[in-house]
């Protein structure tokens, strides 16, 4: 009996020693940590954003690398806000990193950037919209994307300068619908949306219908509801299921609207979409980094350099011109490239000091983006161009701003549903 | 009191080794770990009080635990209120949660029973994350870190001690069940119930207050959690994989059991993380692979070890005895 | 103004409308319902996994039309005996060994399924989204006034075969009649001589025989990927109870009756509340009617 309580705690103490061991990586090597989901439903868009990391570490390597070190780094996955938090705290002690880049879901940047802040290890988000997670007061928690208030001022900005008047509708004749997926994102966007809608006077026609996208079966009421208040916008944030099938059911409801707007990189921002769709998808749009027909010259020279190199390198490894999570964190990356470059350090005092420090104006960089970050480590919404993106004929062109596209928006208003071949 | 402690020897062993390795291991994920199986273990030692104590098997245990999680969350930033007066909040409320629960358990069977308990946790999800203007709806609430140990903003070793003491005292409260009066009549009523009722055992009220109980205590635990981690999702909070989280450990360890949903805990947390640190990183079309791993073992922990492992290891000492008689 | 007070014409019509998407949406619900209720029935197993196995339908039609330019509803025909021989292979290695074992040990043993096939499916088939776009997903019918799509009136149509099929099968043969003694009571169908063994078998085949077809036929009007079943899992287990544990013509009854509270609360209160009224129904009829519309009293006390 004793010796087996014996043997029983050696066995712990050995497996403890074994399990504390930190991995160092090699010499000559800078690692960083990189938290997405990839499992659990959101595992196709966090996969994306990984593929996207991996491709401008690439780019970054070519190039030297960071503080003169190879780029590398460690993966771990986040399906819930738990998982999130725990493995954060694996990347840091395990790992042994000093920052962590992710996460693209609000339900587990909090999480996640909370058990990083506890450890006073840097925080780089390049996704998550919550409009709170810079304002807990971390001092090393930084987002490289806009928030979800950029968002809705993003999307209702396009709709009051450029949809509107080719209505030939003032704002305030201009009737809204809000429908989103009940999400952090899609409640997040939705309200920002919503409250810019209300500042400029635009009519909403009805309260927001929101629903669960992962039990959702049918829009029908929803459809036949809208149908009868007559909306001129339809401002829809769907998940990637939902899309679909509001769209197909839209049609069969014969539901006419001027315009349908999202934004982001899933639902109709996606590719499943246009997969799905096809041509009958022509007319929908979607805020999003930039699509085909961006004018590469409409960039300042070092970001036409980059950018297009970033998209000469998706394109070789996907095939596929770069999707929005792939801009979201190669962008976001490159960003941290830009702060190493000029801090030489990963020390937080010194990191932040270089994150401060940078000011460079829209056009320099992947996305087109630019960079100024405020004090509670928020790029600013106005350097973080966005662009609004159109299904045309399968694809998603850049049709807005229009200074830096060669494409323009067409069916304004979309007219007749199989009337947009 | 030797005796006493040579009989619980095995909690001995969990519990001790929790005390001590704070004081030789001092990394945090590690650390980290050690305070989840903690808390995870806590959480299915409230389940087993109701499911294997008075029989009641729920799969919405979460509702509990959420509305543990929310009222700490809620109190913390809406009136700037300790996170231990948001756990009191949540007692209660969770006390009257678990009453409605109780009277369910006294309508109906097994998997109706279950059943009930998945679309009460439901119903109080979608209330969470529909009611913006109070819940914040489905952005969910962080939780802010202020350090101290009245707002619960602890370092990883004060956690470790602090779900240590939870664990223990939940471990008591079950041992109690299994020496006490209250808990005689508890296991009268989970192994036959007409016959309980018959001997006189009020039964219906017997298991009201098991069900209760349960819930305050997964309640209090809900409010750790939610300092510890520091973001209220309602989507994960309520969520059935939580419930059955709760439930499994148990099972695994043997319900029934006081060391039971310990055992159970150490191992499939262990084998989570585990399994999540060492295969996410591959490729990564390749994730997701350690979650099928996952679901085999469990299919097959379950069918041919039912009893758990706490029952392995009685079945495993009976042998030895007889191979030492 | 609130669009459901409108008197008039347009009214009606809007009556009209919800009224056909509700009876639609039940047909689909009855095509996943009825398996359901042939294993919760019979077996008296929460079958976690069930929605798992309307996944793998739905990747199965998917599939068949992409890489091979197949009609679902071709498909559909070789769906029945393909998956009655999976949920046959299911039963022998994973639930046989469980069926004498306690609740909790069966129901854990379909979560870790459920995990299991998920994952598979991520795996093999990532997390994409496909459509599945046959002709008929594009044809809209339009009738009165009202709107829907000819995929989902075959749908439907099969869902009422399928019903009127298993009816008869479970009522006039012997097999049938054997399978529902043994849902109404395990001990005496046992004392009557009854191979229980092979009526879980069975039972479980042909549920999973019905969900996968269900699952070929829906993948024309829901977006694939490996958390689909999740859609419609949970909601299948309330229109089972409410219908009555084993009895088919409550599944049929019981999809009406909840897409009807899922059509109607969403239209009059939102989408975002209407899992609540099912769940409430649910809890109501738990509480009031456990055994369901079509079960006898008491029964659900039985075998559990």
């Amino acid at each position: 009996m004793r010796r087996r309580l014996a043997v029983t705690l050696a066995i712990l103490v050995t497996l403890s020693a074994v399990l504390t061991a930190v991995t160092w990586g090699q010499s000559g090597e800078y690692k960083i940590g990189v938290l997405e989901p990839l499992t659990g439903p959101l595992s196709g868009e966090g996969k994306r954003h990984l593929e996207g990391f991996e491709i401008v570490r690439d780019m970054i390597n070519e190039r030297g690398g960071v503080m003169g070190k190879k780029l590398t780094f460690t993966v771990a996955d986040a399906p819930d806000p738990t998982a999130a938090a725990s493995e954060a705290t694996r990347l840091i002690t395990r790992e042994g990193v000093k920052i962590i880049a992710g996460t693209f879901s609000s339900r587990l940047c909090g999480a996640a950037s909370e058990a990083a802040a506890r450890a006073n290890v840097i925080y780089w988000e390049t996704s998550c919209v919550d409009p709170r997670f810079n304002k807990r007061g971390l001092k090393n928690v930084y987002r490289t994307e806009i928030d979800a208030t950029g968002f809705g001022w993003y999307n209702i900005e396009f709709i009051v300068k450029h949809l509107a008047p080719r209505f030939n509708l003032k704002p305030n004749q201009l009737k809204i619908a809000f429908v989103s997926e009940d999400s952090s994102y899609g409640q997040g966007v939705t309200e920002s949306a919503r409250a810019r809608a209300k500042e400029l006077g635009l009519i909403e026609v009805a309260p927001p219908e929101y629903y669960n996208f992962t039990t959702i079966n049918d829009m029908t009421p929803v459809i036949v509801k809208l149908k009868q208040l007559n909306p001129d916008v339809v401002h829809h944030i769907a998940f990637s299921n939902d899309a679909p099938l509001f769209w197909r059911q839209a049609r069969e409801q014969n539901f006419q609207f001027k315009a349908l707007v999202h934004a982001g990189a899933t639902g109709y921002g996606g590719a499943d979409f246009g997969k799905a769709m096809g041509h009958d998808g022509n007319g929908v749009f979607a805020l999003l980094e930039p699509g085909p027909g961006f004018k590469l010259d409409s960039l300042k020279p070092e970001g036409q350099k980059i950018e297009k190199e970033f998209r000469d390198a998706v394109q070789k490894r996907t095939g596929s011109y770069p999707l929005g999570g792939h801009q979201l964190a190669g962008g976001g990356l490159w960003l941290l490239k830009l702060v190493l470059d000029k801090s030489q350090s990963d020390d937080p005092d010194k990191f932040r000091a270089a994150v401060m420090s940078l000011d460079l104006p829209v056009g320099t960089m992947i996305n087109g983006w630019g960079v100024k970050f405020s004090e509670t480590g928020q790029n600013s919404n106005e350097r973080v161009q966005h662009y609004m993106l159109q299904w045309q004929n399968g694809q998603l062109v850049t049709v807005w701003p229009e200074e830096f596209t060669t494409n323009r928006a067409k069916w304004i208003p979309l007219g007749a549903w199989d009337s947009r071949k | 009191m030797a005796r006493a402690l040579a009989r619980h020897w095995g909690a001995l062993l969990v519990f001790g080794a929790a005390a001590l390795i704070p004081i030789v291991v001092r990394d945090a994920y590690f650390l980290d770990s050690l305070v989840l199986i903690l808390l995870w273990g806590a959480l299915s030692a409230a389940w087993n009080v109701a499911g294997g104590y008075a029989g009641q098997v729920s799969i919405g245990h979460a509702s509990f635990f959420g509305i543990g999680a929310y009222s700490a969350a809620l109190l913390a930033t809406r009136w700037q209120q300790s996170p231990w007066i948001g756990m009191l909040v949540g007692i209660t409320l969770s006390l009257a949660a678990g009453a409605a629960i109780g009277y369910l358990s006294n309508r109906l069977k097994g998997p109706y029973f279950a059943l009930s308990t998945i679309a009460f946790s439901q119903v109080l999800l979608i209330v969470a994350s529909r009611w913006r203007g109070f819940t914040s709806g489905s952005e969910g609430i962080p939780v802010p870190f202020r350090p101290g140990f009245a707002t619960l903003g602890l370092g990883h070793v004060a956690w470790v001690y602090l779900a240590l003491v939870v664990a223990v005292l939940y471990w008591a409260v079950e041992l109690w069940l299994e020496h006490s009066r209250f808990g005689y009549r508890l296991a009268g009523v989970r192994e036959d119930e007409d016959a309980a009722q018959a001997l006189g055992i009020p039964a219906r009220r017997l298991k009201v207050i098991a069900v209760t109980a349960s819930a305050a205590l997964t309640s209090v635990c809900g409010t750790l959690w939610a300092q510890y981690v520091g973001f209220v999702d309602p989507f994960y909070v309520f969520s059935v994989d939580l419930s059955v989280r709760f439930a499994l450990n148990a099972i695994i360890g043997g319900m029934g059991t006081a060391l039971g949903p310990f055992l159970g805990s150490i191992l499939i947390t262990s084998l989570e993380t585990y399994l999540r640190a060492t295969l996410s990183g591959v490729k990564s079309g390749f994730t997701g692979i350690y979650l099928i791993v996952y679901g085999v073992v469990l299919i097959l922990v379950v069918r041919f070890v039912p009893d758990g492992l706490a029952g392995l290891a009685a079945r495993l000492r009976g042998r030895w005895a007889r191979a030492h008689a | 103004m609130d669009p459901a007070r409108r008197l008039g014409l347009a009214q009606i019509d809007v009556v009209a409308q919800l009224g056909v998407s509700t009876v639609l949406l039940g047909g689909i619900y009855a095509l996943i319902a009825v398996g359901l209720t042939l294993i919760f029935g019979i077996m008296r197993v929460v079958n976690f996994a069930h929605g798992e196995f309307l996944m793998l339908g739905m990747y199965l039609g998917f599939f068949a039309f992409t890489l091979l330019g197949l009609d679902p509803w071709f498909v559909l025909f070789v769906s029945i005996p393909l998956f009655f021989v999976v949920g046959a292979l299911t039963y022998a290695v994973v639930m046989k060994g469980v069926i004498h074992a306690s609740h909790n040990v069966q129901i854990f043993t379909t979560v870790g399924l459920s995990t299991a096939l998920q994952n598979l499916a991520l795996v093999l088939w990532s997390g994409d989204f496909h459509t599945v776009r046959p002709w008929h997903a594009l044809t809209p019918v339009r009738v009165a006034g009202t709107a829907f799509n000819l995929s989902q009136v075959v749908a439907f149509v099969v869902a009422i075969g399928l019903t009127v099929l298993l009816f008869a099968f479970m009522r006039w043969t012997h097999t049938g009649r054997v399978m529902r003694a043994t849902a109404q009571d395990r001990e005496a169908a046992i004392l009557m001589g009854i191979d229980t063994n092979r009526v879980y078998g069975l039972s479980f085949a042909i549920g999973i025989a019905c969900v996968g077809a269900a699952g070929v036929l829906i993948s024309p009007l829901y977006a694939v990927y490996p958390t689909a079943g999740l859609q419609f899992v949970l909601l299948s287990y309330v229109v089972v109870v409410l219908g009555g544990l084993g009895d088919i013509r409550g599944a049929l009854i019981g999809s009406l009756i909840v897409a009807a509270v899922e059509v109607g609360g969403s239209y009059r209160f939102g989408t975002a509340w209407k899992e609540i009224f099912y769940f409430l129904l649910f809890i109501g009829v738990l509480v009031f009617r456990p055994a369901g519309l079509f079960g006898q009293r008491g029964a659900e006390t039985l075998g559990v």
